[in-house]
């Protein structure tokens, strides 16, 4: 023993204000010098033996026995112990407050986590930034506003829904590693879009204030249903449709890698807010107000944002193929809003929320104008 | 020789996909049961076909003809005229990859040329979630004989 050499190890608590006491069962140890395996005694169901799949050893090839049971009230200790670990009585509470399995929960989670894990990248390697071109400047600057608009929402996704993971009560653990994911992808978006303003020759944008409003709204939900409503149905789903249309305007490889991978990982997180409002609305239908009155100001919100230049112009332009085609960009703006408020509608049905008659955002994109006069 | 869109065109494609491994365990594994229609075109020069298609991992494991969908299940259906399969096959066949605004996803976005069909958005949004795998699937078509 002590090969390791430790710098001025005579030092170490020589200016200590405690003392450590050793405790009785060291003690016991020292004298006896036999160990007390009292605790293998002492272990949560014994004899599992999880078998991997042809995609490895996933969350759901341990879902066996006890284990895959997920309570519908979490532990009321309120502690990090694991789900399935025998608990000790003088655990501290970490005061976790959604503690009940409709608060967060979706059916899906599990799949998503392991998904998201399995098909991270990134952004430094994956995308083909030296096949990256000069464009047009129209294009270029049209470029830059929408990743300036996108840099600046993306990471709500993250800063919003992790604000609750700490209360979640961890007998709920899955949902804090898939949105754990979600913080990553969101930061990956955040910084590719960053990345992408200044590669080709352009720069940032400039920053709007309605947009601002909107991720403030968001980061204030009085409840995780809520802000998923407003997060993940609405906002997620409006910014996977600009994905699939960044696929499709992208004006260059580089740029179509880029959507494309983003709305991977959009899809996933539309996907958890789907099933999670699901299984909430089932459990307690009333949470279907506090939604709509959410979704109320969420939907008046989004149609303002299409009441300055720099919301609605860049993607004209980008669509249209120039400046020059700014009105074909519109007309092609007009056929995919109606497949923006069709999706979120067949979402929120997915999700059990009878949106159709308080929806205000129209389905003809004409009607945008007189809305938001 | 099997041609588009046989079941054994595809199966060749999921030959190419296994050989392929590393491309498709860097994109992260997809797990879909989906289908691919194949609508005549005006001028009459293809039929009216379906194929079943499972993506289980990172290989194709089956590829079938559909006679009945609501029996096959399907996440989605990607449908398309004739004519633009064959150009965005054609365009694979040249470039390794369709023009930029033929692709899957760009295709269906408009919703003119390409369509998708579910009959649930969740199960739909898998077309999303999996779609740079989808489209390196259909991409190897440019490794098969014409």
């Amino acid at each position: 023993m002590g090969a390791v050499h430790i710098k001025d190890e005579e030092r170490v608590g020589s200016e200590a204000k405690f003392k450590l006491e050793p405790s009785v069962y060291l003690q016991k140890l020292y004298e006896s010098g036999t160990p007390d395996l009292g605790w293998m005694n002492q272990m949560g169901e014994w004899g599992v033996r999880a078998k991997p799949g042809n995609l490895g050893l996933r969350l759901k090839d341990i879902e066996i026995g006890s284990y895959g049971i997920v309570p519908e009230h979490g532990g009321a200790h309120r502690s990090m112990a694991p789900r399935g670990a025998v608990i000790s009585e003088d655990l501290p509470s970490l005061g976790f407050t959604i503690n009940e399995k409709a608060e967060c929960w979706a059916d899906n989670v599990t799949e998503l986590y392991e998904e998201a894990v399995a098909r991270q990248w990134s952004s430094a390697r994956d995308i083909p930034w030296t096949e990256l071109k000069p464009l047009p400047d129209d294009l270029e600057r049209a470029m830059c506003q929408l990743c300036t608009f996108l840099t600046e929402v993306e990471f709500i996704a993250a800063d919003a829904p992790t604000r609750w993971m700490g209360q979640m009560n961890h007998d709920f653990f899955e949902v804090k590693m898939f949105l754990a994911t979600q913080a990553m992808d969101e930061a990956r978006h955040m910084d590719v879009f960053r990345k992408r303003a200044l590669a080709n020759g352009g720069g940032l944008g400039k920053a709007s204030p309605i947009s601002e409003l909107s991720l403030k709204r968001i980061f204030d939900c009085p409840s995780f249903s809520a802000q998923t409503g407003r997060l993940q149905l609405l906002g997620e789903g409006f910014v996977l449709t600009m994905f699939r249309q960044g696929e499709f305007l992208a004006p260059s490889r580089v740029d179509q890698e880029i959507f494309r991978r983003c709305m991977q990982d959009e899809s996933r997180h539309v996907g958890f807010g789907t099933m999670h409002l699901r299984a909430q609305l089932k459990a307690n239908p009333a949470v279907a107000e506090e939604l709509h009155e959410q979704l109320d100001d969420a939907e008046r919100i989004l149609l303002e944002t299409f009441s300055v230049p720099e919301a609605v112009e860049p993607m004209a332009i980008l669509m249209g193929g120039g400046v020059e085609h700014f009105d074909k960009g519109m007309e092609l703006q007009g056929q995919l809003w109606r497949r923006i408020v069709h999706e979120y509608l067949q979402r929120c049905d997915s999700a059990g929320l009878d949106r159709r008659p308080r929806c205000i955002l129209p389905t003809d994109f004409n009607k945008l104008f007189e809305a938001t006069a | 020789m099997a041609a588009f869109p046989d079941s054994d065109w595809f199966l060749t494609l999921g030959r190419l996909m296994h050989a392929e491994g590393e491309l498709f365990r860097r994109l992260g594994y997809a797990e879909t049961r989906f289908a691919v229609r194949v609508v005549p075109n005006n001028t009459g020069n293809g039929g009216d076909r379906i194929v079943g298609l499972v993506i289980d991992g990172y290989q194709l494991t089956e590829a079938t003809p559909i006679v009945d969908l609501n029996d096959y299940d399907p996440d989605f259906v990607i449908c398309g005229k004739r004519e633009i399969w064959d150009r965005m096959l054609g365009e694979i066949a040249e470039y390794g990859r369709p023009q930029l605004r033929h692709t899957l996803s760009s295709l269906a976005l408009v919703g003119e040329e390409l369509w998708l069909e579910s009959t649930d958005q969740l199960r739909e949004d898998k077309f999303y979630r999996f779609n740079q795998t989808l489209q390196e699937l259909l991409n190897l078509a440019s490794k098969v004989p014409a």
